[in-house]
């Protein structure tokens, strides 16, 4: 296993274009190579701009998803590696686990960690997991983990099954609805840099079959975990599935309970009543 | 209807104040306020906990923050089912917002509340002008394609600049300072002693984050520990390089002696405060340092009627002594707030007058002086910054705090001029 530190984040446009012009015959195992950054200090007023756009509040804390903001760049840059099996264009996001050990401070240098596991056989292709590790001081604060499917490719022999789903109890009638403007996938780009062309435009999201732009799941993750923000403990787990595409401009509604300490939430349509997202909260 | 009964001040919270655009540049007056009920949630271990009722505002509000309070509420460590309403009088809104808890403890209404204010300057509600929001109320009323068109058709390019807040007073288009510069005239303040009172401030202030005084006090907030603009090595020498600021309005040959560094600079900040009646202190096991025992408001007509813009605070503490059976010399401590050096010392210069006490304030004689060794003691707002709202808050954690450290039976005094002609005066007693 070899560890590769980088000394900045990658370019996410050309990592996209890279991803795209070299998505064709690809193939074999998981790379074993982890990527890394070490000392990495976050731009308050970069922080502040996601806060905004996710309805977090602003202050000491890191919003519990922002970290994924720091090593997604470093997982798309593995996932764009001709190394890498699958082909970045296509891949679907959906599930997304987070691990908050403890709140990480606005002010704290962390060192990041980013590799690859798990590729897993479904239903309709094969899945795989990118994960990534924060630490600071030496101490790992962070965890995620986002499982990707990739519709008809082949998980190697004996991978296991895959793991997609988060079941939620059910829930009492939504009170909190929300009008998703239409530009809401390019005002996430700019905060996030996920300028994947499925959320840009219409037009650019037909390009890979999709009818219009659609939201970013962690975006939508993100405004979730903000509108219990403050009724969540230090240390906790966020689980997410990601189902129906949400199509922008849409209505939704957010459904929230009280479960074990934590919550069961759901992100539907809200004419339609299909699911968009359902997600476990649990203190750690 | 129960008897009343005496507000306990159990303790208080802020975060450092900051310059305007400076550290706090990205936080809305919503983040700092929740981050400072936070703050006070935390210091008192009031996590999941419902308190009888928040009661805070701000002077500068955007008009999405119309239940800025209760949406900070929302999004604190406290139940959720804590009622909380906006209030605003100026600089005198922290202030007024104890008042009226206090008052609802006093009358058995609540058994504890919390108190607060927030401002910033930096993330500052911005208007259009008045000619364009007309057009656009016009063009969202607008049925047809027509009227929409029309009314668009009436937008020039000179309509598109924003206002942008000003410290100004709305009927005489002057800006605070200058009221306060042709008050300092009047009064014959000179350049030194503002100077003086201004140096003293950041002495007591910085001496008091040394001792420690503040640290149950302030939360650090987004870097900052202490306040931004407390400058511990400022000087007379230093001061007497700035350039007078103010001045405008000053008859012919007059001196301007009003400074950026002897007026509060514009600053963002939010503080808070825990009141609650003395059982409800006990059941939690909490300390009180003071009670809050009487307040009078009071107001000038500084448009007509040749008064100074800052001085209704002058008037209302006479009234409040009265009631009280004090004098001035009464009180262990005074909190004066520093809009400017020269409204504290024309506060003090009017009260040792016999003929205003006289004439202006109907008294037989004059209030007298203030022993200035009791004056300011931790600093004040020259120091720390003066975010509107957020003031009172901090002079009244301050002041209790002095007070329950100096030991039982103390008493001191609080007043604060605001815009509009306005002041609050409180008296706290250990």
């Amino acid at each position: 296993m070899a560890t590769t530190v980088l000394d900045g984040p990658p370019n996410m446009a050309a990592l996209f274009a890279r991803a795209a012009l070299t998505s064709r015959g690809r193939g074999g195992d998981l790379p074993e190579t982890r990527l890394a950054r070490h000392g990495v200090a976050v731009e308050p007023a970069e922080v502040a701009a996601y806060a905004r756009i996710c309805r977090f509040p602003f202050g000491d804390a890191l919003p519990a998803t922002y970290p994924h903001l720091l090593t997604f760049p470093l997982q798309m840059a593995l996932m764009s590696d001709r190394a890498f099996p699958l082909a970045l264009p296509g891949l679907v996001h959906v599930r997304n686990r987070i691990d908050q050990l403890r709140p990480i401070g606005l002010g704290e240098e962390l060192d990041l960690e980013v590799w690859a596991e798990r590729f897993a056989r479904h239903r309709s292709g094969a899945t795989v997991d990118l994960c990534a590790s924060v630490s600071a001081g030496g101490a790992e604060v962070w965890r995620g983990r986002s499982t990707y499917l990739a519709r008809g490719a082949t998980a190697p022999e004996g991978a296991p099954e895959a793991d997609v789903d988060v079941e939620v109890g059910v829930l009492p009638p939504a009170t909190i609805t929300w009008r998703i403007p239409d530009d809401a996938g390019r005002r996430y780009a700019k905060v996030s840099g996920d300028v994947n062309p499925i959320h840009l435009s219409g037009l650019t999201a037909k390009a890979f079959g999709f009818k219009r732009a659609i939201a970013h799941g962690m975006w939508v993750e993100a405004c979730v975990l903000a509108a219990v923000d403050n009724r969540l403990p230090d240390a906790f787990t966020v689980d997410v599935g990601f189902r129906k595409p949400l199509y922008l401009p849409s209505t939704v509604t957010l459904a929230t309970a009280v479960r074990e300490g934590g919550w069961d939430a759901a992100v539907r349509n809200a004419r339609a009543g299909t699911d968009h997202l359902s997600a476990t909260i649990r203190p750690l | 209807m129960a008897t009343t009964r005496k507000a306990a001040i159990v303790g208080g919270n802020r975060i450092p104040f900051a310059r305007s655009n400076s550290a706090y540049a990205q936080a809305s007056n919503q983040d700092m306020l929740t981050a400072t009920l936070d703050g006070l949630v935390a210091r008192f271990g009031l996590q999941g906990q419902q308190v009888g009722e928040v009661v805070a505002g701000a002077v500068l509000k955007h008009a999405r923050d119309f239940n800025l309070t209760r949406e900070s509420v929302l999004g604190s460590a406290l139940d959720p089912r804590t009622p909380a309403y906006d209030v605003q009088q100026a600089c005198g809104t922290g202030l007024e917002a104890a008042v009226l808890v206090a008052n609802k403890i006093a009358l058995g209404q609540i058994d504890s509340g919390i108190a607060g204010g927030v401002d910033t300057t930096s993330d500052a509600p911005l208007a259009v002008g008045e000619d364009l929001r007309r057009i656009l109320i016009s063009l969202n009323s607008a049925k047809t394609v027509q009227d929409r068109l029309k009314a668009i058709a009436r937008i020039r390019p000179g309509m598109i600049a924003p206002e942008i807040p000003r410290n100004a007073e709305p009927r005489t288009g002057l800006a605070m300072g200058e009221h306060a510069q042709l008050t300092a005239h009047e009064w014959q303040i000179g350049r030194e002693e503002q100077d003086e009172l201004t140096v003293r401030s950041h002495q007591n202030m910085a001496a008091a984050y040394e001792r420690g005084f503040f640290d149950d006090l302030v939360t650090p907030f987004l870097g900052l520990s202490r306040d931004q603009n407390l400058r511990p090595d400022t000087s007379l020498e230093k001061l007497a390089t700035l350039k007078p600021v103010f001045g405008k309005a000053l008859p012919e040959g007059a001196e301007a002696t009003m400074t950026a560094g002897n007026s509060t600079p514009l600053t963002d900040g939010a503080s808070a405060v825990l009141l609650a009646s003395d059982e409800w202190a006990a059941e939690h096991s909490l300390p009180v340092l003071a009670h809050l025992v009487d307040a009078q408001t009071a107001a000038v007509d500084y448009v007509h009627g040749g008064e100074g813009l800052l001085m209704a605070p002058v008037y209302a503490v006479p009234t409040m002594l009265a009631r009280n059976g004090l004098t001035l010399q009464d009180f262990d401590f005074y909190e004066i707030h520093e809009a400017f050096a020269s409204t504290v010392l024309a506060t003090m210069k009017a009260w040792e007058d016999p003929a205003y006490c006289k004439e202006k304030l109907g008294l037989d004689a004059p209030l007298g002086s203030i022993d200035r060794a009791k004056l300011n003691v931790h600093g004040s707002s020259l120091a720390a910054g003066h975010p509107f709202a957020a003031t009172g808050g901090r002079i009244v954690a301050s002041l209790a705090k002095t007070l329950h450290e100096a030991g039982p039976g103390k008493r001191g005094l609080i007043s604060i001029c605001a815009a509009g002609g306005q002041g609050v005066v409180a008296i706290l007693e250990s």
